[in-house]
């Protein structure tokens, strides 16, 4: 096996191959890695229904088949959770996951060496407050009555526990004001070549849809994983057809190019008004911190420039926090939503940060995350 | 690897869902199906590892185990009977309340003077409405800082005014999502209709007369009102004592020092921000039943080590009556109390009794059980004004009453003011009080002129406001 290769695979299992999204892969082929000892631990969502999972490192074997596959409602990011922990570990990564796991790695926070990275095809997640009144009042369902979901030809379907399925164009789920999160929509990662192996179930046809998943190798890493699983016995795999690979490459471009009419429709260029603008989307701020430390970029800790600069009793019309943030993030913001999702007054902070950064990102020709070259504003040299 | 424990905050009573993450150190991480938050947490929130310093067992500064600690707090308890007052503000679950209040019978303290309000106002101001109808009002009449006392509120008044509300606020300072600021001594101008929504708060320093004028011109206008809280439980410790005679700290302070108290037992409750110092040296036992090391730790005879909140087992009911599932299985909370009271308490009988209390057949979330709200009579509130030229007015905020520290060491003052002062930035004011004398650094904001705001003591307050005289 090597980079570049492609492949239909499923679990060996039968009760992950039936529990597990698209055939149970990922979930054996994490566990496989845990049990040949390729890693010392696994990051897995625990499912504790189908709007909430705890992420949990764990070096159990059974935690990990156990586990909940892939959830649209649980917008998490893992990459701070494996940050300075020094593990030799595997996770599963969205395409915004593997983009923050990156960075920290440029940052000296996480050893690539050490980290196997399992990229999942991603068309947005979407935030679970928002998925539970999207059924009510979208669906007309109970949140309490969904036993399942997932993305399909551009509906979001749920199934009930009485087994029915319930579809709505997701196009119309978001222009009620529903659906993914807004950084989800204008994300053009969609399968992430970034991760060591991209998986999904983009590719997958004929009898296998729905029990298989497509796999492609994106390292030597990836490779390496992938084999284990195999000599393990814990997944089997078999090549793509043609008609698979089209539709994968298809539905890419596709997804690709929605990603970036969305990006057009909100980013609107502004010609006047700018920092007042800024200002009034910030004057709520309660300086909780929160968007900081849910950052997976940022790799600053306790004491960092944004947080030294920054004094509560100043009375600056925006904080230098802000100011100091906006600057960083300009060559480094990846995207994520993560800092909008937490922020206790609701400050689109990944539009603010992405105001700054896709003009600055660009200009400067530089997707973080997408591979080891350094924020350009690292190798900026002051000279005397 | 990591022990994760789904909980809420105990930083104030808004019921903010949260994970804690034991990774060798405490972490914070967001829970965002958490219906009352949506997985956000404010300043104290992001702090809460903080507040969990590991507290040990104790016994007149021997460290010693729980057990042992709380046979020794029953001794002294049984030895100093007709003396003994037992303080819990509301920092536990619903299921240790009733056992504490068993313990405690006629001799429990809340905090807060719901003898000096009217009975039929009590109901009123246990529990308050959901936060989605506060989302729907049309206007909003704020008698509190929603950014620093409960910043969770933000959020929610932010949609309602998205939605069309107009907010109105009461304040020593103007807030940036209000439509309208009216300072507290101009309340005779608020116009208040069946279409407005009061929101303010009710804790052991609340002024009852203040309390009083808000309820009446709630009742005047026909207006709602919703009073936030803030301690973890506070909702659940009012509905489940609302037949029990609750006393206020006022009385407390008043019962210690006239010597009709000499052993106080402190239920994860630290009141030495809000006990005079020479109080709280004049008891002859000080007993302290907690969660996590503070002030009172420190100075207490008996320490009995539970385990903190984010471990226990147990219901939580938040400002809106919604019951809330703590993530943890400890129960050595009600293990103690039971040793102390010279019984067992069961955790599954006293949650039924919870569940019996709240008419629910099990805690869910994300329904908010059914609360009369029945209308209260004629109340007579004689609020008295400011009568200072300038007074420091202290914002109670989750930091304060956990004792906290916070990067908040100033004051805030109106730009007049400064100027008057001839103040240059980066200077300190002088306030003097009482003979103390402080400096401090400021920060220009828009507030009353005559007024001083601090979310944080300085050590010359007398109340929550206090009769300084300011100085460059």
């Amino acid at each position: 096996m090597q980079k570049g290769e492609m492949y239909v695979g499923w679990s060996t299992k039968e009760d992950v191959r039936k529990r597990g999204g698209s055939g149970g892969l990922v979930t054996s082929m994490l566990a496989a890695a845990l049990e040949k000892k390729m890693v010392d631990a696994v990051v897995v969502l625990k499912k504790i229904n189908e709007f909430e999972a705890v992420p949990v490192i764990t070096s159990d074997v059974n935690e990990v088949l156990n586990s909940a596959g892939s959830l649209h409602s649980v917008p998490s990011n893992f990459a701070k959770l494996i940050a300075n922990k020094n593990l030799k570990v595997a996770l599963p990564a969205k395409g915004c996951d593997v983009r923050g796991i990156i960075e920290q790695s440029k940052r000296n926070a996480i050893n690539l060496d050490n980290t196997f990275v399992v990229g999942l095809n991603c068309g947005g997640s979407m935030h679970p407050v928002v998925t539970r009144e999207m059924l009510e009042v979208m669906y007309k369902i109970k949140p309490e009555d969904v036993h399942g979901e997932e993305i399909e030809k551009g509906k979001l379907i749920f199934e009930t526990k009485d087994g029915k399925e319930h579809a709505i164009t997701i196009d119309e789920l978001e222009e009620k004001g529903y659906g993914r999160r807004e950084s989800c929509r204008y994300c053009t990662i969609k399968i992430p070549n970034n991760a060591d192996i991209a998986c999904g179930n983009w590719g997958v046809t004929g009898d296998l849809v729905g029990k298989a998943t497509f796999v492609e190798i994106n390292s030597e890493k990836g490779a390496r994983l992938l084999q284990n699983a195999i000599d393990a016995g814990y997944v089997q795999v078999q090549k793509p057809d043609e008609k698979g690979v089209a539709i994968r490459a298809k539905i890419k471009g596709t997804m690709e190019g929605l990603g970036k009419k969305w990006k057009d429709k909100v980013f609107v260029p502004m010609d006047n008004g700018r920092l007042e603008y800024f200002r009034k989307e910030l004057e709520h701020c309660i300086d909780c911190g929160a968007c900081k430390a849910v950052c997976p970029t940022c790799s600053c800790g306790d004491i960092s420039k944004c947080t030294e600069f920054h004094y509560r009793g100043d009375a600056y019309k925006m904080s230098m926090y802000h100011l100091v943030r906006f600057l960083h993030l300009a060559d480094s913001c990846i995207g994520c939503g993560q800092c909008s999702d937490v922020c206790p007054v609701d400050i689109p902070l990944t539009r603010l940060y992405r105001r700054f950064a896709n003009t600055v990102q660009e200009q400067l020709k530089y997707e973080p995350g997408m591979d080891q070259r350094k924020p350009p504003y690292f190798e900026a040299k002051l000279e005397v | 690897m990591a022990n994760v424990y789904s909980t809420i905050c105990p930083g104030c009573n808004f019921g903010c869902g949260l994970y804690v993450r034991e990774n060798g150190k405490l972490e914070v991480d967001f829970r965002k199906s958490s219906p009352a938050n949506a997985g956000k947490l404010c300043r104290f929130g992001m702090n809460l590892p903080r507040l969990y310093a590991p507290v040990k067992s104790m016994v007149d500064g021997k460290e010693t185990t729980l057990q042992e600690a709380a046979k020794e707090a029953a001794k002294r308890l049984s030895g100093s009977k007709g003396s003994v007052a037992f303080l819990s503000f509301g920092n536990i679950t619903c299921e240790e309340h009733l056992a504490f209040q068993k313990l405690a019978e006629s001799s429990l303290y809340s905090g807060v003077d719901f003898e000096a309000l009217p009975k039929d106002t009590y109901q009123t101001l246990s529990v308050g409405i959901p936060y989605d109808e506060i989302e729907a009002a049309k206007h909003i009449v704020l008698f509190i800082d929603p950014y620093e006392q409960y910043p969770l509120i933000v959020r929610r008044l932010l949609s309602a005014k998205k939605k069309g509300a107009k907010i109105t606020s009461v304040w020593w300072k103007d807030m940036p999502l209000a439509d309208e600021n009216i300072r507290p001594a101009d309340v005779s101008k608020l116009q208040l209709t069946k279409d407005s929504l009061v929101i303010t708060d009710f804790h052991p320093l609340s002024d009852v007369e203040q309390i009083k004028n808000v309820l009446l011109l709630a009742k005047n206008a026909g207006a709602r009102i919703t009073f936030l809280k803030p301690f973890a439980n506070s909702t659940g410790v009012y509905i489940l004592s609302k037949d029990a005679k609750q006393k206020s700290l006022a009385t407390l302070v008043e019962d210690i020092n006239k010597g009709a108290i000499k052993t106080l037992f402190c239920l994860e409750s630290d009141p030495v921000d809000l006990i005079p110092a020479e109080t709280l040296g004049k008891l002859t036992n000080l007993i302290v039943q907690t969660g996590s090391a503070s002030a009172i730790t420190a100075k207490a005879h008996v320490v009995i080590a539970h385990e903190p909140l984010y471990k226990k087992r147990g219901t939580l009911i938040n400002s809106e009556g919604r019951a809330q599932a703590l993530g943890g299985a400890g129960t050595s909370g009600l293990e103690a109390l039971g040793v102390i009271a010279g019984t067992k308490f069961e955790f599954d009988s006293l949650h039924e009794s919870v569940r019996k209390a709240l008419g629910i057949a099990a805690v869910d979330e994300f329904t908010i059980p059914k609360y009369d709200r029945p209308p209260y009579g004629a109340i007579q509130a004689a609020p008295k004004p400011i009568d200072t030229k300038t007074a420091l007015v202290s914002i109670y905020n989750p930091f304060l009453w956990f004792g906290l520290a916070d990067d908040n060491d100033f004051v805030e003052l109106n730009l007049n003011t400064a100027r008057a002062l001839k103040l240059i930035k980066g200077a300190t004011l002088k306030i003097k009080s009482n003979g103390s004398a402080i400096e401090k650094r400021f920060k220009v904001a828009p507030v009353q002129e005559n007024v001083l705001l601090a979310g944080r003591k300085f050590g010359i307050e007398k109340g929550m406001l206090t009769p300084v005289e300011i100085s460059r």
